[in-house]
């Protein structure tokens, strides 16, 4: 122990510096996902005919007599709003009902207003792979304030689906595969034809609500209450449509 | 002295890998350097990377700190000549080791995917325990006070 006596301070020079090359090395070897390189396009080519439209992400029965489809974009506040305000409603009280099947068509606006949005749709798409679409697309609304404004939002991304105790393995390789892209910009597409022209915009057995209207859960019930009145009254009606 | 010197410094690079580990399982890092397959990612999304809830990769954290804190404390003046420290070092250590071949087990014959940062740590452990156990050795042999 003739050693014990010395000057422990240069070995403590010697941990201090394996830290901050260890510090250093962590940080260039983490360098997060790549941000997907996918632009949302307003140029649609005409479906082929005979082609099934897109489908979309649905909730509820197929034969529920009302039928509302959301065209939404996981950056706009007026869907992050939507979606926190008056959609757990929607999910818990009326989708219960067999009354409503509901539609979330991703709607990705151009990256020049929302430079996040086509990764947030992507990685949406490719944790519905893993029958977690629900639960990434309340995460995405609910921190949308989190995301939006980050140069790359993925390593956030990843904490979510590492929340939602997701295959990060698997998001990763459809992430980087893009393998959903072509169905979310079938269903922007199927949205353009529509006449979709901002988010959110709903159609309510094809009747699309007017561009200025995000409705609440009230007036949501109120035309499901109505329409399934009618269509009560008048079965034929709904046989012709 | 010296093998406590060795320990810590063994132990803060480990530390320094589970803490990479640790990172990436929680979503803080995007993708792990690890070779063309990818091998560490595989292991690492495995079931087998959680223990109780807990990331595998947070008890090499804990470990990692226990052992760098002993062997600080081992370097202190009082302690020097004192075995107690480095029985604790070579005790635990030799628990990591064991569990670091449960590990390698699950790796080559569970999961067929081997994290090379896992080794990496495996390996460290087991500096550790052969250091600590010189250590007790030469203490063993040294004239008492």
């Amino acid at each position: 122990m003739a050693d014990a006596g010395r000057s422990l301070k240069p070995f403590y020079l010697l941990l201090g510096a394996i830290v901050v090359v260890g510090a250093v090395l962590i940080a260039v070897l983490a360098g997060g996902p790549s941000m997907p390189q996918v632009v949302s396009s307003d140029d649609c080519p005409a479906p082929a005919p005979g082609s099934p439209p897109p489908q979309g992400v649905t909730l509820g029965p197929d034969s529920a007599p009302v039928q509302i489809t959301e065209f939404s974009d996981f950056e706009c506040p007026w869907c992050a709003r939507f979606a926190i305000l008056t959609e757990p409603d929607v999910r818990q009280r009326l989708i219960p009902t067999g009354k409503v099947r509901w539609r979330y068509m991703n709607f990705p606006l151009p990256a020049e207003e929302h430079p996040n949005t086509a990764a947030a749709h992507l990685v949406a798409a490719c944790a519905q792979a893993q029958g977690k679409f629900w639960e990434m697309h309340d995460v995405l609304y609910m921190n949308q304030n989190d995301w939006a404004g980050e140069k790359n939002p993925m390593r956030l991304f990843f904490q979510y689906a590492t929340r939602l105790g997701l295959n990060t393995d698997s998001l990763r390789v459809c992430v980087a595969s893009k393998r959903p892209w072509p169905e979310i910009q079938a269903e922007k597409c199927e949205g353009i034809r529509l006449g979709v022209q901002g988010t959110p915009t709903f159609f309510v057995n094809g009747h699309k609500l007017p561009d200025t209207s995000v409705p609440a859960y009230d007036d949501l019930a109120h035309m499901v209450d109505s329409i399934t009145a009618a269509t009560a009254a008048h079965p034929a009606a709904r046989r012709a449509r | 002295m010296r093998h406590r010197m060795a320990a810590a410094v063994l132990a803060l690079c480990g530390l320094l890998v589970s803490t990479y580990l640790l990172l990436y399982k929680l979503g803080v890092i995007g993708s792990m350097v690890c070779g063309a397959a990818n091998p560490c990612e595989r292991v690492q999304a495995s079931r087998y990377s959680m223990l109780l809830g807990v990331p595998v990769a947070a008890y090499g954290v804990g470990g990692y700190v226990v052992l760098l804190a002993l062997a600080l404390a081992g370097l202190q003046a009082s302690q020097a000549s004192r075995p107690a420290i480095t029985r604790w070092l070579a005790g635990l250590s030799a628990l990591g080791v064991a569990f670091s071949l449960y590990l390698l087990y699950l790796e080559l014959f569970v999961i067929h995917a081997v994290c090379r940062w896992c080794s990496v740590s495996g390996v460290l452990i087991l500096a550790i325990c052969a250091v600590s156990l010189g250590g007790l050795v030469a203490l063993s042999r040294a004239p008492a006070p």
